[in-house]
């Protein structure tokens, strides 16, 4: 798996990187991984929770909430709301 | 604006294209090593549409031009990206729509990947990057800065299919392993449970 920005997060990112691999492979691809609740949902609490920190310091929470206010459009479009 | 489109053929299936995606940027993937850190911010299912959307910070650390570099100061080096991506089961699609966040008061990078099967076995990667300087000043500047950027962005896209070819054989390889092992343990478990019954 890939390092996380933050080296204090890389454990919990591999453990979670791990299980969201296995959910998506085995259960999303297949039909039966919808839920909002799965197997990885505490592990990425955990992982959030380190990286959010580590966000905060660097000063790209910020950034984020502008692109995040950019990419508005592209939701409406990939997820189906707008033809 | 300057355009950089790219597009290949994996011959992996979609579904396999599509798991391996994910770890694209591991140590398996040799070549990309512009790409220091991933992180997963946010993973959503659509529950309307089962859509999984998922938002990564990509961490990049490239060397930049020295004219460049004096030109946007020296916090290029390390750059972040917000990419977004949507997978749809149904109609087996990855779009991930990526957009700088490191100057982008100054530059404007939007890309947009996308991953559909041609048939059962091959997986087309489509790419199309639109790259704009928006800083005022001489339009000569702002062209070579675009064009500076459009061959990074070929350069990279050459790497990374030559890595991503990589983290598909391996991940091919895992899976089968994985699978023999499972075989492995369900035979002997079966041998121990005739066993048990026969004592």
């Amino acid at each position: 798996m890939s390092q996380s920005l933050a080296k204090q997060c890389n454990e919990v990112k591999e453990r979670y990187d791990t299980c969201f691999l296995k959910w998506y492979s085995e259960k999303y691809l297949r039909g039966i991984g919808t839920a909002e609740n799965n197997e990885c949902s505490e592990l990425f609490k955990e992982y959030s929770q380190c990286l959010k920190v580590a966000l905060k310091e660097r000063g790209i929470d910020k950034l984020l909430e502008e692109a995040r206010e950019d990419n508005k459009e592209n939701d409406a479009v990939y997820l189906g709301r707008k033809k | 604006m300057k355009v950089f489109s790219n597009s290949e053929t994996f011959d992996y299936s979609w579904e396999e294209v599509s798991t391996a995606n994910w770890r694209k940027y591991c140590p398996w993937n040799e070549k990309s090593t512009h790409v220091v850190a991933v992180d997963t911010l946010s993973r959503t299912v659509d529950p309307a549409t089962g859509i999984l959307r998922t938002e990564r910070l990509i961490t990049c650390r490239q060397s930049v031009p020295d004219w460049l570099k004096s030109l946007l100061g020296v916090g290029m080096e390390e750059s972040q990206v917000l990419e977004t991506s949507y997978v749809d089961p149904a109609q087996k699609t990855v779009t991930m729509v990526s957009a700088n966040l490191t100057l982008s008061n100054l530059i404007n990078v939007q890309e947009t990947v996308v991953y559909k099967p041609l048939n059962e076995h091959q997986t087309q990667f489509t790419q199309d990057a639109k790259i704009t300087a928006l800083c005022g000043g001489w339009q000569r500047i702002r062209n070579s800065i675009e064009d500076t950027l459009v061959k990074r962005f070929r350069e990279n896209a050459i790497k990374g299919k030559e890595g991503f070819e990589s983290v598909l054989a391996m991940s091919r390889a895992v899976f089968a392993e994985e699978r023999e092992r499972e075989k492995m343990m369900l035979i002997r478990e079966q041998v121990g449970n005739i066993r048990m019954a026969a004592a």
